[in-house]
């Protein structure tokens, strides 16, 4: 039951087949069957853009990490220090951290199955936990070996050692988080701005269909028409103003896996920077070793106190709570002020992962209004004030 | 001024509420729109009614499918600490100088008024914190390394078992403002946070087997002995309290079951280690070769393969998967009997997660032939999925 759109109108809108017969309705307000797993309006491609670029990103990262790795093995084992041989695997966790990392970005972009309705998206949460988790282990162990350091008095600490190898560690760190930091983001802008106009092409699943609403009643005629020319001015302008918008936010927004390789790194980092500190200090003043401790400790305060920030964000994604950016109360009453809509209850606003939101609610409508007419009005109200497209409304009388 | 109104709206209505949960609101057009909302919600869920369901208890109408509700009632402060801090910059200050306190009471009320297994948990936590710092203490003064690494394993197993009590305390809470669907996933998080834990001890057990293979050293450090029979009694307690969960696998049946049964196996994972140490000295006394690496690796393995099924599972509710306890082939023999129904066109978007075992979230769009009247097709997709056990759905109809 395939329907084909003989009139073109104003809007540019391509009806291609899929081969399961499955058609979307309401302007995209459902983003077609469960395998699409959760891509609405194209976002499917603008994610797997970002989603290439931040794995090269983390690649080149890794092979990076694996030659000063390599490199500081062979020194180590040359010169007979331990420092220099726990500096390469310190740069082995980070090898670690940035392979989960990977790990996480690819398989967020799996297809979703019957069993994972969703996608995959929430392994990228999971995956920048286990790497937060492996930032304060490490710093533990870290504090560990600065008090044993401490405690066997028989080894002579060689500040000028120590001083070179966090140099060197120190100098590889900023290498890889100019390389992590750094924002291709103008890719985005173009990208997106594609989408506002040609909004139907190339993905094979999303089309706008008001008008094949409209077509059905073909007996309104002049009417439908009307409206669908109305409907038609309205979604071009929609489009363009929502999308400069979230698309800011991206902008400033890392990827989260990127995000935790790059705190990885700066931690690493900081900690690079005590150490000189330490071992300056301690080739000036051999005698002053507890220095050495403070140091540490003081830095992996630091360390721990930059991922606290992500930390949040990640436990509010698992816990299923409101994301910070929507007013919750705001959006009930925006939508209680609708004249048919008498009340609102189990509103359920969740993230599947940073970004993307996901709402269901129960809305209670006067007995006489059309069901279909307040539902359209919602979702319409939902996606262009706070952008969460995707939205389960049960309409109740 | 959206935000002052709102302010000044929850801060009067409790005062409100508690004189006549009864009497009319006030002629303003906002607060009256707002209050069909009290009126009408039937619980704790709405986000904005949580504050004014604390005091008036359901009178309204009744929908599809009720949650049942935690039962132990948390005083009402702490909803508007937590639900308003979103909203209002001025009350994050204050929020902030009230938790310090507040965290002092709550770890009061905790011990006081906490479930048995939460009462256990706290003795056998307070156990580990002493123990580990006089190991810290004396190994620090005496200079011995061995006793420092151990009381340092011993801390970090402390912090993780904290955050698990703290788990078990959070959950409690009702759901509130900006956590719509309460706090149990915490215990989920947390089992998951002592699974990971667990798994990582695994690989360090590795390690250091592997550290132990190359340097060979067959001198041991004989002072561990003693502190690995108290870290064995100490842990060997704390199985006994949680013995209720010491298996493998397990089905979960709530929340809390995934919290115990991850104390339960970081407990048993911490005695198995003391008992390969053990068990490796003695060897080493004997004169076996290799003992240590022998025995780490043994334990290593165990503790690996006992975490796993935990990890596993937990990982799968975080991951929004589909309920483990519901098969596949029952989630589409629902959606054949749906389609079959004459009205519907098509079933778009079946999607169903798991909150905590237990609780299953669905939601659901349906395609339906336009003037139809969707409520008793409402009422057969309701009965169906709750048969299945699904508590929480959310059926959008279409109608085309």
């Amino acid at each position: 039951m395939e329907e084909h759109s003989p009139r073109q109108g104003h809007i540019i809108e391509v009806n291609i087949e899929n081969p399961g017969g499955e058609r979307t309705y309401r302007g995209g307000k459902i983003c077609g069957e469960a395998p699409c797993g959760f891509s609405d309006n194209g976002s499917a491609s603008k994610d797997a853009k970002e989603r290439t670029a931040s794995m090269r990103k983390l690649c080149i990262a890794v092979v990076l990490c694996l030659i000063f790795m390599s490199l500081e093995v062979v020194g180590g084992i040359k010169a007979n220090s331990l420092a220099i041989l726990t500096d390469a695997a310190h740069l082995l966790s980070d090898v670690a951290a940035f392979a989960i990392s990977l790990f996480s970005l690819w398989a967020a972009g799996w297809e979703a199955t019957p069993r994972q309705t969703y996608g995959f998206f929430r392994i990228e949460i999971l995956g920048a936990l286990v790497s937060i988790q492996l930032i304060w282990l490490l710093t533990g162990i870290l504090v560990y070996e600065a008090i044993v350091r401490l405690v066997n008095e028989k080894e002579p600490v060689d500040g000028f050692l120590m001083f070179l190898v966090a140099a060197f560690g120190l100098a590889v760190n900023i290498v890889m988080a100019v390389l992590l930091g750094h924002d291709h983001g103008h890719g985005h802008d173009h990208h997106n701005h594609d989408h506002g106009y040609g909004h139907g092409h190339g993905h094979g699943m999303m089309v706008t269909t008001h008008h094949h609403h409209h077509h059905s009643h073909e007996e309104h005629g002049k009417e439908g028409e009307h409206n669908h020319h109305g409907h038609g001015d309205h979604t071009e302008p929609l489009l363009d103003n929502s999308k400069p918008g979230p698309q800011e936010k991206e902008h400033k927004k890392r990827n989260i896996n990127v995000q935790g390789a790059y705190l990885h790194v700066l931690g690493d980092s900081i900690q690079s920077v005590g150490v000189m500190i330490g071992g300056a200090i301690i080739w000036r003043f051999p005698e002053w070793r507890i220095v050495d401790l403070i140091c540490t400790l003081a830095f992996s305060v630091i360390v721990l106190g930059t991922t606290i920030n992500m930390i949040r964000n990640i436990l509010e994604v698992l816990m299923e709570s409101t994301p910070r950016e929507i007013d919750a109360t705001k959006l009930e009453r925006g939508m209680l002020e609708m004249e048919e809509v008498v009340a609102i209850h189990e509103l359920h606003i969740w993230a599947i992962t940073v970004g993307k939101v996901l709402l269901a609610c129960h809305v209670k409508i006067r007995p006489e209004a059309d069901a279909d007419m307040v539902l359209d009005k919602v979702i319409d109200y939902i996606r262009t004030e706070y952008n969460i497209s995707h939205v389960t409304i049960q309409i109740e009388r | 001024m959206d935000r002052s109104n709102s302010f000044n709206h929850s801060s009067e209505n409790p005062s409100l509420n508690q004189r006549n949960s009864d009497v009319g609101y006030s002629t303003n057009d906002r607060r009256l729109a707002y209050s069909r909302s009290f009126q009408q919600s039937h619980g704790p869920r709405t986000p904005a009614a949580a504050a004014a369901m604390v005091f008036s208890s359901g009178e309204a109408a009744k929908p599809f499918l009720d949650r049942t509700v935690s039962s132990i009632d948390m005083p009402p402060e702490i909803y508007f600490g937590d639900g308003n801090e979103e909203l209002f910059g001025e009350g994050k200050e204050k929020r902030g100088e009230v938790s310090v306190l507040r965290l002092v009471l709550e770890i009061f009320r905790v011990l006081r008024s906490g479930s048995r297994q939460m009462k256990r948990l706290s003795l056998l936590i307070s156990l580990n914190v002493a123990y580990s710092t006089v190991e810290l203490a004396i190994g620090l003064f005496t200079g011995r390394v061995g006793l420092v690494s151990d009381a340092f394993h011993l801390t970090f197993g402390c912090g993780l078992l904290t955050f698990s009590l703290f788990a078990m305390a959070t959950s409690r809470k009702k759901p509130d403002h900006a956590y719509s669907y309460g706090y149990k996933r915490l215990e989920v998080l947390s089992a998951f946070t002592n699974a990971l834990f667990l798994l990582f001890m695994s690989f360090s057990l590795a390690v250091e087997a592997l550290h132990a293979f190359i340097q060979d050293e067959s001198e041991h450090k004989h002072y561990l002995i003693v502190s690995a029979v108290t870290n064995l009694l100490v842990n060997l307690i704390g199985v006994w309290f949680f013995r209720n969960y010491a298996r493998v696998n397990l089905v979960y049946r709530k929340a809390e079951d995934m919290n115990y049964h991850s104390v339960c196996l970081h407990v048993l994972a911490d005695s198995i280690r003391s008992a390969g140490l053990i068990l490796a000295s003695w060897f080493l006394s004997i004169g076996v070769e290799n003992a240590e690496v022998l025995c780490l690796g043994l334990v290593s393995v165990t503790v690996f393969m006992l975490v796993m099924p935990l990890f596993k599972a937990t990982g799968g509710v975080l991951l929004q998967m589909a309920p483990p306890n519901i098969p596949s082939s029952a989630l589409n023999k629902c959606l054949r009997q749906i389609t079959s129904r004459e009205e519907v066109t098509e079933v778009l978007q079946a999607r169903f997660w798991e909150l905590v075992p237990g609780y299953t979230v669905g939601s659901l769009t349906l395609q339906v032939k336009s003037g139809t009247d969707d409520r008793p097709l409402l009422q057969f997709v309701y009965d169906l999925y709750h048969d299945l056990g699904v508590q929480d759905l959310t059926v959008q109809t279409d109608f085309s």
